[in-house]
Formats: C-alpha cells, sequence, structure tokens
C-alpha cells in the first residue's frame, strides 16, 4: 500500500524538478584525471561489503523445522553438552521471519509440501537450507512409501546435505561451519 | 467368538451389560475372497478380554456403528473406512490420516499395489508445482511479504 | 458476539511434533477443538507385509522415536511367539534392565519439554536433557546405538552385558534419585507450576474407560490397571511390582503418576542387578529364512512408556500377511476433543503436554 504524505496533483512534477536540481548540481564537479588518492565510496563500499559477510557469515540463526527422530538429535544440539550458542546458532525461534537457516529434519509427505514452501517463503533472503539426516537428502528408509517425496531437494534449494540415520549433533556442527565456508565464499574442495 | 454379521448390535450390547467396556483395537483383515473385522474387547474388574470376530464380503462392505456404547470407536472406524473402504452406518466418517487422496483405492487391500515407486514421484512433483506460481498474484499469494532480492 | 476461528497449525514452537488443531472460541473460552492428523503417515503396515521377519526391527523404531527400544522388543516378542522360541532366563533379566532405563529417559524428555511448553521455564529443559544423555550413554555402552538399537535377537539379545556394567549403572541410578527428587521439591514449590496444572483437564473414571485412554493418563483418574501387574511378562512378578496411580484426573495427576513410576523404574533396576542369574543371554543370528511359525495368528502385549502397545499379526510363511500394531498415541489424542471444552485458550497447552503424544506414533 503507498501511502503519499502529499497531495499529488499539486505536487506532480514536485519529483522529477528535486532529481533536476540534484543532477544539475553535481555536474558542474571536477575531478583530476591522475587520482592519487581512491575515491571514498570505493573504499567505503570495500569495508561495508566485508563486514557485512563477515557478521552474516559468524552469526547464522536457525529455525526449528524438526518433523520427526531427527528432530530429537536437534533437541540435543541445542541443549548443555553439545553447546550450540558457542558457534554463533543461537536463539531457535519458532517464526520464521528472524532465522537465517532452515534445517529441515525428517521425512517430508504430500499433506506438508505447502507448508513447507510457504515457510521458505517467508524468510528474508539471504537464506540458505540444511537437509539433515537420510529422510530429507533420499528419501530414507521409506523409499517405496506411497506418501513420502524423495528428499526435500524436489522442493526447495538445498546447500549442505548431512548424511546419518539419525547423524550426531556434531555432525550439525560440522555442516554448519561448512556452510560458513560457502558464504565467505571459499570453495569445499573434496579432498581424499 | 465367530459371530454372524447382522448379530454384531445385539451381542456388543449384551457384553458392554456384562462389563466388558473397554474397547482395546478395531481392525479388520484382507484375505482376498473376504474381510474379517476383529473388536477387542477388556474387562477392567476382573482383567478378562474377549475377541468379537465377523466375515464380510469384498463388494460393498459395510458395518454399523458403535458410537454410542464405545467413544473409543471414533476415530477407530474413521481409519478402518478410508484404509480398508468399508462404509460405516449411521455416520459420516470423515476421513483422519490421508489427506488429498481421491478415495478410489485404499491403501491396506491387497488389490493395492504398494511399490509404484515413480508414480508417487510424479504426484509429488505435481503437488509441488501447484504452489508455484503464487509470486505472481498481485498480492503475492497468501501470507507472503517480499524482502530483498526477487527468487530466480 | 460472533466465534472466531483461530488455526494451531502444523508447526509451532509448541506444539510436540506436527499437529494441527482447529480451535473455535468465544471470547476467551473454547468451544470446539478438532485435531487434525495425517502429516508423518508413511504406512508402515503395509510396508512390513513385503519383508521377511527379520527385516524389520529397524522400521519398528521409527514409530515411536523418543523410545525405540521398546517397540522393538514388542515386535520381536511377537515373532518369538508365532515361531514358539522361548527366551533364555539371564536375557529375561537383561532385557527388563533395558526397558526401564528406556523409560526413565522417555519420561524425563517428557518432563523437560512439558514444562517448556508451560511459561518457557527453560532450565529445567536443560537440567532433565543433561540427566538423560547419562541414562542414553549407559545404554550405548550396553548396545552400541545412541538412539536406534536394533539388538534384540530371537531368544535373546545380540551381546551380554559387559563385566563392568554394574559399577557404571549403580552411580548413576543413585544420581538420577537425587537429581528427581530435586524436581519435585523445586516444581511444586513453585506458584506458576500449581497454577496451571491443577484443576485442568479433569476426567473422571468411566469417561476415561469409554474412551479408551491408555498408560499415566488412564492411571491419573483412578484406574488400577498396568500390563506389567495385569499380564505380567518376564520377571516382573519375582520383583514385587507396584501400580503407581492417582485419583484425582486433571494434569497435576498424571505428572505425579510419572514422576512415581520413574522412581519405581530405578528400584527395579537396582533389584534385577543385585539377582541376575549366571549364564548365556545371546540369541539366534539374524538369517533371512528362518523356522517355520508354528501358530496362524497371535496377540503380545506390552507396557511401552505411553501407554499399552499391542501387535497381532497373521503369518504366511517367511513374512508376515498382516502386521496390526495398536498405537497408544493414537487413541490418547483423540481426547483433545472432549478435554478443552469450556476452558480457557491458556489451558489448551498443559492439556496437550500431560497427555504426552508422539506425532509419528499416531500416524504410523
Amino acid at each position: 500500500m503507498e501511502d503519499k504524505p502529499y497531495d499529488e496533483i499539486q505536487f506532480a512534477n514536485a519529483r522529477q524538478e528535486m532529481e533536476k536540481l540534484a543532477f544539475d548540481s553535481l555536474k558542474g564537479r571536477k575531478l583530476p584525471v591522475n587520482a592519487v588518492f581512491a575515491k571514498l565510496s570505493d573504499v567505503t563500499k570495500a569495508i561495508a561489503s566485508g563486514t557485512v559477510t563477515w557478521g552474516r557469515k559468524n552469526s547464522l540463526w536457525p529455525m526449528q523445522f524438526g518433523l520427526a527422530c531427527c528432530a530429537m538429535e536437534l533437541l540435543d544440539f541445542g541443549s548443555a553438552r553439545v553447546d550450540a550458542e558457542r558457534g554463533g546458532y543461537l536463539l531457535f525461534r519458532g517464526t520464521p521471519r528472524q532465522t537465517d537457516v532452515m534445517i529441515v529434519a525428517g521425512w517430508v509427505t504430500k499433506a506438508m509440501i505447502p507448508e513447507v514452501k510457504r515457510l521458505y517463503e517467508q524468510m528474508a533472503e539471504p537464506r540458505y537450507v540444511i537437509a539433515y539426516g537420510e529422510c530429507a537428502t533420499c528419501g530414507g528408509p521409506w523409499w517405496e512409501s506411497y506418501n513420502i517425496i524423495k528428499g526435500i531437494d524436489q522442493v526447495l534449494p538445498v546447500d549442505v546435505y548431512v548424511a546419518g540415520c539419525p547423524p550426531r549433533p556434531e555432525n550439525l556442527f560440522g555442516a554448519l561451519m561448512k556452510l560458513q565456508e560457502k558464504i565467505g565464499g571459499k570453495i569445499v574442495e573434496n579432498k581424499l | 467368538m465367530k459371530i454372524n454379521s447382522e448379530k454384531l448390535r445385539e451381542t456388543l450390547e449384551k457384553m458392554h451389560r456384562e462389563g466388558y467396556k473397554y474397547l482395546v483395537k478395531l481392525t479388520a483383515v484382507d484375505y482376498t475372497d473376504r474381510i474379517e473385522v476383529l473388536y477387542f474387547i477388556r474387562n477392567l474388574d476382573n482383567s478378562k478380554e474377549e475377541t468379537v470376530r465377523f466375515d464380510l464380503s469384498t463388494k460393498n462392505p459395510h458395518i454399523p456403528t458403535v458410537l454410542d456404547l464405545y467413544l473409543a470407536a471414533d476415530w477407530y472406524e474413521r481409519e478402518l473406512s478410508e484404509m480398508f473402504g468399508i462404509k460405516i452406518d449411521g455416520r459420516n466418517a470423515k476421513r483422519l490420516l490421508l489427506e488429498k487422496w481421491d478415495g478410489k483405492d485404499p491403501p491396506m487391500r491387497k488389490s493395492f499395489i504398494w511399490s509404484k515407486p515413480y508414480e508417487g514421484m510424479k504426484d509429488a512433483v505435481k503437488w509441488a508445482e501447484k504452489y508455484k506460481d503464487d509470486k505472481d498474484k498481485k498480492d503475492g499469494g497468501q501470507n507472503v511479504i517480499r524482502i530483498g532480492k526477487p527468487l530466480k | 458476539m460472533g466465534e472466531t476461528k483461530i488455526n494451531i497449525g502444523p508447526v509451532h514452537p509448541s506444539t510436540h511434533g506436527v499437529l494441527r488443531l482447529v480451535v473455535t472460541l468465544d471470547g476467551d473460552t473454547i468451544r470446539k477443538v478438532e485435531p487434525h492428523i495425517g502429516f508423518l503417515h508413511r504406512g508402515v503396515e503395509k510396508l512390513v507385509e513385503t519383508r521377511m521377519y527379520m527385516q524389520s526391527p529397524s522400521y519398528m523404531e521409527k514409530i515411536d522415536y523418543v523410545a525405540p527400544l521398546s517397540y522393538d522388543e514388542l515386535y520381536v516378542a511377537t515373532i518369538e511367539a508365532a515361531l514358539g522360541i522361548a527366551v533364555k532366563e539371564r536375557a529375561q533379566y537383561v532385557r527388563l534392565i533395558q526397558l526401564e532405563l528406556q523409560r526413565i529417559a522417555s519420561h524425563l524428555l517428557w518432563l523437560g519439554t512439558a514444562i517448556n511448553d508451560i511459561g518457557q521455564l527453560f532450565s529445567v529443559f536443560m537440567w532433565c536433557f543433561k540427566d538423560r544423555d547419562i541414562v542414553l550413554s549407559l545404554l550405548e555402552e550396553a548396545t552400541g546405538g545412541r538412539m536406534f538399537y536394533v539388538n534384540q535377537r530371537l531368544g535373546g539379545l545380540n551381546r551380554d552385558m559387559a563385566p563392568g556394567f554394574d559399577k557404571h549403572a549403580y552411580k548413576a541410578l543413585d544420581y538420577l534419585e537425587k537429581r528427581i527428587g530435586e524436581y519435585q521439591e523445586y516444581l511444586e514449590s513453585n506458584p506458576i507450576f500449581m497454577e496451571r496444572m491443577k484443576k485442568i483437564g479433569v476426567m473422571s473414571k468411566e469417561e476415561a474407560i469409554s474412551l479408551g485412554v491408555t498408560g499415566p493418563t488412564l492411571r491419573g483418574s483412578g484406574v488400577e490397571f498396568d500390563v506389567r501387574e495385569n499380564y505380567p511378562y518376564y520377571v516382573y512378578e519375582k520383583l514385587n511390582f507396584n501400580t503407581q496411580f492417582e485419583n484425582s484426573g486433571d494434569c497435576f495427576a498424571r505428572y505425579r503418576v510419572r514422576i512415581n513410576e520413574m522412581k519405581e523404574s530405578i528400584r527395579l533396576v537396582r533389584e534385577a542387578l543385585h539377582i541376575i542369574p549366571e549364564g548365556d543371554a545371546i540369541g539366534m543370528p539374524i538369517r533371512l529364512i528362518g523356522p517355520q511359525p508354528k501358530e496362524k495368528e497371535v496377540m503380545v502385549r506390552r507396557e511401552l512408556p505411553r501407554g499399552e502397545g499391542m501387535m497381532y499379526m497373521v503369518t504366511e510363511g517367511q513374512r508376515p500377511y498382516r502386521l496390526s500394531i495398536r498405537a497408544p498415541s493414537f487413541i490418547n489424542t483423540a481426547i483433545l476433543q472432549h478435554l478443552p471444552k469450556g476452558h480457557r485458550l491458556q489451558d489448551l497447552f498443559p492439556i496437550l503436554a500431560s497427555v504426552d503424544t508422539v506425532m509419528a506414533d499416531v500416524d504410523r
């Protein structure tokens, strides 16, 4: 909804006139051709994007989307022995609007697909998805069932896959660290 | 005990008066020429159990409801009617476990073939695509607020 | 004023699993609750018909993921009854010890998440999970798996108890007994907890029997029924098992029943470790083609942490023709249609928490 604070008809050309004034004042600038100092806007852009990436990488807030058995390991991940807060993944929220990462844990049935899509669309960008466990990766032990989909990557774009049934909570730590490397721009190589 | 399918209500009312007031389970087994329905009931005063079973034909099976005697039969009858295709006389049994199913092919019958993996996959992709075009609507579908860059 | 309908959707920070409740309100008072289930249905009963007998215990464990060992043991006991194989004597004691330890772990998880639902008293959640880790590490020492243990074989177990298990178990049980006493003392002197649990969700004795509920939900309403006492199995008679029950029928009574059950389990494990006999506890190894079944139909009951579980199996050669599972959480969730009528909206969550459902158990 666009609520404008002024009357449209009276100030119909106001915006165009203001823009014209601003551009005319900027045309008279003169910059030296051989500039010894770099432009200030370039420097601030570099510092700002580096800081923003560093901030985004080191404070990923996960959303609890535990559906089935792997949710028990998510609860263990948040409690005292394997502490999630020491890596920056604090505040397991119920609402998707304040989170960055969606950890899908458990098998997804046909009745659950529209809910998953709606929750994914409500998250703010940039957002990432981790498929935790075998049921979210490929369908798991319920491969032949008539009611489930084979892996969450038929519906959402997935960044990191974690294998196991269920994977230990220390595995989830490793997966989140791999996601941090991916955000930071370093490509993760396969060393065997 | 094995009874005739018309005498179900008399037998259960008699056992209810004798003290068998706890319904444990209500299941059915599909032998290919008949369907056998089983009622497991129990007397909590002296810990005795009884099994009441009867046969139904596979064409158009139906049983009367026992909701006034045992309140536990509510969800058991709903599950039976959608899994085996048995109709319940006397109440409108809505579906319970299988959402978005046509009701034509009950899954627990022996005529339903279990391993149809590729058909299941096509169904799932169809459901996922049904909600793909929400972002082209004017208000963006239901409960969606666009923040940030649009999805590619 | 008209009535409003709100949707407490499948993904909610307070529902235990994926359950949708459509609540009709009149102001603040609840008029009607409709639970919608089926978000986790995958057809386990149909899947088992395509496998041989001993290929399926791993599927049975994923039905109830909070206490998986009890479902595993129930399924293997059904096959043993069908094939006519007797359990060895030392194996009966070891199975009893493992089952009771699993019951303690399951009730501790219930306590942590239920208290979290009531008022976000998150410290109790942290304490309970720390204690649950101690019990799970005991089970990991005995079986090798952290959450899913496929260690029950026909006639016994996969491996026997290790020689140093006694000392670790006694130490852990002493610590647990002290901690459970402390939790009871802290919680019952907390006015928030007492106000939110007393006189909420009252169920009378006739209603409970007619609705068909099981487990601590039934015993909190004054019915003295427990499968371990009325249809005893293994060595429960030798160890003098007592049923714990309360008379008031509200949420506080159900909480009390579970705390007393935990204390009773600690006593049972201690006594079983005292009088366990020497011998052999290892069962038959897994083979796809095993002995021929002797019975056509068989029915076995056990007391799972959530209630009474029962399996009814019709055999045909080397695979089951039909396996019918009676899950306790399925019928315990149906009472949500009747109990919260007349209460306020805030009283819905203590009722939901005290009924202790696991949604994969409801949908199977």
